[in-house]
């Protein structure tokens, strides 16, 4: 079963406390939502989950393996992969190749069939089979989210973290993420989704994490959270205040 | 294409006859040399996205360890009792001391002295001129692999400006150790067949241009050959990832660190072979080689054939290198005359802005992607269509069926 055991995580920038004492575990193909206003400290957890940021102290565990000071790749071999706020897709390599990149990191054959017919799956998959030698400065944003999502497939975590997957994507391809999360989920994949999109984090998580300003001021259901004074406090707002704004629409990145 | 490419080139030295024979040769020998050199710096810069300015410094190293390698070591049967000298089976091998410029009676160095004393009655052999290439090409793997550590955490502007640091750095020590490297008067090497070789039966004596010519183009050859296995390889993959973006590419399981270092030490490994061996096909090396000047050429060589494919460098850099030796004759414009051995390098200049500002591929790699990728764009069309005819016969909106 997926483990993840955070415990006590503080990362500091200069004076900038940025995670404070931030714990939690993960058991199973959880589906998570977490959340925060922008400062919060989400992308700054999710750095130092998948090693690109070293934590000043604390310790991660995934599946019984310390993981906290290992490099990026290592963590990913050992089966969390992410997205990032900002999609970073190979730019100048064919959509198949972005895809091949972290099947064949994980030592599969670049000779043979297997990679790309797994790869031209995910294509189908993400509706993006016809790309498939485009070079990926040909997509359009959504169509590089999709891309990175597909890669995720190919590197075939054990948790993936999704950092604004709805930020500026049509509604047509939201259906796609949406399916693609739902999918990975009940293929046995723990999900931790950050985005300011509440409703498509009610609609998707189970459980929610809410980081203020580097604490973790809430960990419960999305129903327990919408009633917690301090996360209503904090981000939320109330009733009245989310009707005008649809609060956190826009893309904000934090 | 290439295999025309290739039976010219093997060809042209037994097919062409003008007068100008040697001089034409020795453009092609050069020619190869900075093909070596500028396809090895587009896997490097193009592939890799490291813009590094010291592949000429390990050029450098690769040809001042062979011509160190040639200057000091020697192999006698009789020990000199004043040199620095190990036993070696039934010889030794002696290493001279290093007398910098200097050669009078005075200070000359210990073996010359020794074999003064011999007085002919012993024969001292100098060392292979194929371990001087072989260690110069270790040795810039060497320096390849610490400059690869060093720059790990460099990008961009800052990998550049180390790079170019360590290479003047290299260039002045080179310079300034005048009592060992000789300085700027530079070091003699032998030549790559100092007593001539002889080919199924027919002999080539010391000053023949075909076996130095097919020294360089098989080496040459190797090199493109090894390129071409890096590129179609997952290491090709991954540092064109690296070069896209680190980060990501370290999130998806590359280890960015190893691969970062071994595209320094390939490509330094192959600028350091071909330095030794121009070396020795030139016979001397000096620190000029090294300058900034040498290192803008390797670049604009292959920025103007188009930097991210090597083999478009590499042919960039022959056609260069015979545009700038074509170029040097000057000509007259209405009784004034127009000194071109100047004036070419100008013309260089403006070839690398106009090609920077408005074809930044370079002017060989959209001709080479017109053939591989040309079918790509219609091929995409195609595709959409029949996925959009699929999509409209289809009950289910948006996702089509298939599996993760």
């Amino acid at each position: 079963m997926i483990e993840l055991e955070v415990s006590r995580l503080n990362k500091k920038f200069g004076g900038n406390h940025v995670l404070k004492d931030v714990s939690f575990e993960i058991k199973g193909a959880e589906m998570i939502g977490l959340i925060g206003p922008n400062g919060a400290g989400k992308t700054t957890l999710t750095n130092v989950l998948d090693g690109a940021v070293k934590p000043n102290s604390g310790t991660v565990y995934l599946n019984g393996k310390r993981i906290d000071q290992l490099p990026p790749f290592e963590i990913a071999k050992t089966g969390l992969g992410r997205t990032f706020q900002v999609t970073r897709s190979f730019r100048r390599m064919t959509v198949l190749e972005n895809l091949y990149v972290p099947a064949l990191a994980l030592g599969k054959s670049h000779t043979g069939n297997e990679v790309k017919e797994q790869a031209l799956e995910v294509l189908e998959f993400l509706t993006m089979e016809h790309l498939r030698n485009e070079y990926a400065r040909a997509l359009s944003g959504g169509q590089q989210k999709l891309l990175e999502l597909g890669r995720l497939l190919m590197l075939d975590p054990d948790i993936i973290i999704l950092d604004e997957p709805f930020a500026g994507v049509h509604p047509k391809l939201m259906e796609v993420i949406y399916d693609y999360i739902r999918r990975a989920n009940a293929q046995g994949k723990a999900m931790i989704i950050i985005s300011h999109q509440m409703d498509s984090i009610f609609a998707l998580c189970e459980r929610l994490l809410v980081l203020n300003y580097g604490d973790l001021i809430a960990d419960g259901t999305p129903e327990q959270v919408k009633k917690d004074p301090v996360v209503i406090e904090a981000y939320l707002g109330t009733t009245e205040d989310r009707s005008g704004t649809g609060h956190g629409d826009e893309a904000e990145q934090s | 294409m290439g295999i025309a490419l290739l039976a010219f080139f093997f060809a042209f030295p037994f097919v062409y006859s003008a007068g100008n024979y040697d001089y034409i040769m020795h453009i092609c020998i050069v020619g190869f040399f900075y093909a070596i050199l500028a396809s090895s710096w587009s896997m490097l810069a193009g592939y890799a996205g490291q813009f590094s300015f010291g592949h000429m410094a390990f050029m450098g190293l690769g040809a001042y360890t062979a011509a160190l390698f040639c200057h000091y070591f020697f192999i006698s049967p009789e020990p000199t009792g004043i040199c620095t000298e190990f036993a070696l089976g039934s010889n030794y091998l002696i290493i001279k001391n290093p007398i910098g410029v200097t050669s009078t009676t005075l200070t000359q160095d210990c073996l010359a002295q020794a074999m003064e004393k011999w007085d002919g009655a012993v024969t001292v052999s100098p060392m292979p001129v194929w371990l001087g290439v072989i260690l110069g090409t270790l040795v810039g793997g060497i320096f390849g692999l610490l400059i690869g550590l060093l720059v790990l955490p460099l990008r961009a502007a800052y990998l550049a400006l180390f790079t170019l640091g360590f290479s003047e750095i290299l260039r002045a020590t080179i310079s300034a150790e005048i009592q060992i490297t000789r300085g700027q008067a530079g070091i003699e090497l032998p030549g790559l067949f100092e007593n001539g070789i002889t080919i199924a039966g027919h002999y080539f004596g010391k000053t023949d241009k075909i076996p130095p010519y097919f020294v360089m183009f098989f080496l040459l050859l190797g090199c493109l050959a090894i390129l071409y296995w890096l590129s179609r390889s997952r290491f090709g993959l991954f540092v064109r990832a690296l070069r896209e973006d680190q980060d990501a590419a370290a999130a998806l399981g590359v280890n960015t660190t190893r691969y970062k270092i071994l595209v320094f030490v390939i490509t330094s490994m192959m600028a350091a072979s071909a330095g030794a061996v121009q070396a020795h096909y030139v016979t001397i090396i000096t620190p000029n080689n090294l300058m900034i000047l040498q290192m803008s050429l390797v670049v604009a060589m292959a920025v103007i054939a188009g930097v991210e494919n090597f083999v478009a460098a590499a042919i960039g850099a022959i056609l260069i290198e015979f545009t700038l030796e074509m170029l040097r004759t000057s000509f007259n414009i209405g009784g004034i005359e127009i000194d071109m051995t100047l004036w070419r390098l100008v013309f260089f200049g403006v070839v690398l802005m106009l090609t920077l500002r408005f074809a930044r591929n370079g002017l060989l790699v959209p001709v080479i992607n017109y053939f591989s990728r040309g079918h790509v764009a219609a091929e995409t069309v195609v595709r959409r269509k029949q996925s959009e005819s699929s999509e409209g016969a289809s009950t289910a909106p948006g996702v089509q069926g298939g599996s993760s």
